[in-house]
């Protein structure tokens, strides 16, 4: 499928999605009690139509004629490291709070340097999370006066 | 000639010892801010509030207002260097900006930032000066549905940012929109799409949405690089710190245009750095004769920007300081620092506070040159930045990225956000979808909301207010101007090209 047909098949799903989800959201008591559901509804609406419009306009020229057309690369080897990071990160905000910021950068930091400058270079990147997260907490604490946990 | 005289005694009180050394600090500490993404100038007054409690007032405005220009100098090194802006008002200096550092010329970009910042900065100070009082009437002429077309007319001109996606274009205006439905409605208390998590009735913070479209999904597509082994040319010795003199006659024109956009945009309450600057390049782009060269490393798309946030964040402080409205999210706090100092905003600080009003003023001529010095010769070290193999900068962004969201609401849950945002701006760019109509949508939207509402209360439901001054039918025609004008100037090079094909060969 053409690129741009896929990018307006998911304006219509997510217009759709977003306007019901609207639709259903509680309504004023004062006042218009739709007041503040008219500018959501308007938007996934808007959202649905463009998403249509372009579809409509890649169907003219075929769905699946990719002729001329660079389609989006998505490699396994790129994949597994945006995904390792972004699990990383979802770590770091569930132990952000309980270990504080010290303790969850550390490891955070550090998992994330091994993952993608690699274990060879343990040593540096060893120095690297704990320089920098010393460096950080010194910055923002001392320096800055922003209470980290 | 009474301006003269108010001037003159503004410097005597911004060249005390005091007053001129919380300058340079506020200076080189806006810079710093600046450039660290996530910690703008508006996170960089807020933390220095509890700082002022203890300065005289002007002596605390003095070290605000040089945080805010300082911050508009600074946001742009990162924009430049890491392709990640400082701030929302560097946003537009990431398009032209970096792509100058990977075509070598991180020098020439460096400077003419800086360069562009001080003469849009010095000019808007000049006509501060000259015409607060004039132009803060004129904004008082803006009524909600002026300002909705105002919104309109913004977001419209940075859709059209993408002439090759325009459809596109406006299907990221609308996820950007959507994005600020999120929260509270602050009309009538209800909540929407917050699932019911507490920390979402506050919606999502539109540095949360820049920091997630730009940053985290910059650092994706580069671990894809890395994953790929693909290098990108990092220069790593460089040259003297400044332009050439065909870049400075390409720059200088675009810096004289645009200022006067940003010092316009900024004295509008609501509309900020970023969207004068993203209007800036928009202008820029359309009346240049290379628009293609624009994102690909053309200097006048890094220099009308740099020059129009600048000039934007003087504009700004004249509704804050003559009219008691602040004209962007920086000035609020700086207001709400103002009434902490026990002064009443508005024209009546020209009146019995002259000597804090003029201070001010006065300090900025002196900032700016203070912010151009700081600038160019710090940006030598800077650009070292860029020497760092990026398998080690990355995960260092990422941390900074996290606290410095961490530092505007204390609140996990963007983390999480800005997780998702960071995918969404990886697909975004994948699939060629611009992201700074989203970004631009997602600071303007929700007073754009407000506005519309404010309008149809004002009409009784009738859309035919937004038809009925002169302003609205400017910014409206504008807007549309903006959004056919991709098509127009299509059909004239296809008009062009026909001609030359009817003209025989032999």
């Amino acid at each position: 499928m053409r690129p741009n047909a896929l990018v307006g098949f998911t304006a219509i799903f997510v217009g759709i999605v977003y306007a019901v989800q609207a639709f259903h959201l509680p309504k004023a008591m004062i006042g218009n009690p739709w007041a503040p559901v008219y500018f959501p509804i308007g938007l996934g609406v808007l959202m649905a139509a463009l998403g249509l419009l372009m579809v409509v306009l890649e169907t003219r020229k075929g769905l699946t004629n990719l002729e001329g057309v660079k389609r989006p690369k998505f490699q396994a080897s790129s994949l597994k490291l945006i995904f390792g990071a972004a699990a990383l990160c979802i770590l770091y905000a569930l132990i952000f709070e309980n270990l504080g910021f010290i303790l969850s950068t550390l490891i955070f930091l550090g998992a994330l340097l091994f993952l993608i400058n690699g274990p060879r270079a343990w040593k540096l990147n060893t120095v690297l999370t704990v320089g920098f997260t010393f460096g950080a907490w010194y910055t923002f604490v001392k320096l800055f006066q922003i209470n980290l946990p | 000639m009474e301006i003269f005289n108010h001037l003159m005694q503004g410097f005597a009180v911004a060249l005390t010892p005091l007053n001129l050394a919380w300058l340079l600090a506020g200076s080189i500490l806006g810079t710093v801010l600046g450039m660290l993404p996530g910690l703008g100038p508006s996170t960089g007054i807020a933390l220095l509030l509890p700082m002022t409690f203890g300065m005289r007032p002007d002596t605390a405005l003095i070290a605000m207002a040089a945080i805010y220009y300082g911050a508009m100098f600074g946001g742009s090194r990162s924009s430049i260097l890491l392709n990640v802006p400082g701030d929302g008002a560097a946003v537009a200096s990431c398009f032209d900006g970096y792509p100058m550092a990977l075509n070598g010329q991180a020098e020439a970009a460096l400077a003419i930032s800086a360069i562009a910042s001080f003469i849009g900065g010095l000019i808007a100070t000049i006509a501060f000066v000259l015409v607060a009082l004039p132009v803060a009437r004129f904004a008082l002429r803006f009524g909600p549905p002026e300002y909705f077309c105002l919104m309109v007319f913004a977001l419209a001109a940075t859709a059209a940012i993408s002439k090759e996606a325009l459809l596109k274009g406006v299907i990221s205006l609308v996820l950007g929109l959507m994005l600020t439905t999120v929260g509270l409605d602050f009309q009538s208390g209800v909540p929407r799409f917050t699932f019911g998590s507490v920390e979402l009735q506050m919606g999502i913070d539109f540095v949360v949405v820049i920091i997630g479209i730009y940053g985290i999904s910059e650092v994706f597509v580069n671990l894809e690089h890395i994953a790929q082994q693909i290098t990108r040319p990092v220069q790593t010795k460089f040259g003297r710190i400044w332009i050439s003199m065909a870049q400075w006659k390409r720059s200088i024109g675009p810096i004289l245009r645009q200022t006067p956009v940003g010092f316009f945009v900024g004295v509008l309450p609501g509309a900020g750095g970023t969207i004068a600057a993203l209007m800036a390049y928009n202008n820029e782009k359309q009346i240049s004769k290379h628009p293609e060269e624009f994102g690909k490393g053309a200097i006048e798309g890094l220099a009308a920007p740099e020059a129009a946030n600048n000039a934007c964040s003087v504009g700004a402080m004249i509704p804050m300081m003559t009219l008691g409205v602040p004209g962007s999210g920086t000035t609020a706090v700086m207001l709400g620092a103002l009434l902490i100092l026990g002064l009443q905003p508005g024209p009546l600080l020209f009146e019995q506070h002259p000597d804090v009003a003029w201070g001010v003023i006065a300090s900025m001529f002196l900032g700016n040159i203070a912010c151009a010095f700081i600038n160019i010769p710090l940006a030598g070290l800077l650009v070292r930045v860029l020497s760092i193999p990026p398998k080690i900068l990355y995960p260092l962004v990422v941390v900074l990225a996290f606290l410095g969201v961490y530092t505007i609401n204390f609140s996990i849950m963007d983390f999480y956000l800005l997780v998702g945002l960071g995918f969404v701006g990886y697909l975004m760019k994948k699939f060629k979808v611009p992201t700074a109509p989203l970004i631009l949508a997602s600071v303007v939207g929700a007073s754009m909301e407000s506005s519309f509402r404010q309008s149809l209360m004002l009409s009784n439901g009738s859309l035919s207010i937004f038809f009925r001054s002169g302003i609205s039918n400017a910014l409206l025609i504008a807007a549309f101007l903006s959004l056919a004008w991709p098509f127009i100037s299509d059909w004239r090079a296809r008009k062009k090209r026909e001609k030359s094909v009817d003209i025989p060969i032999d």
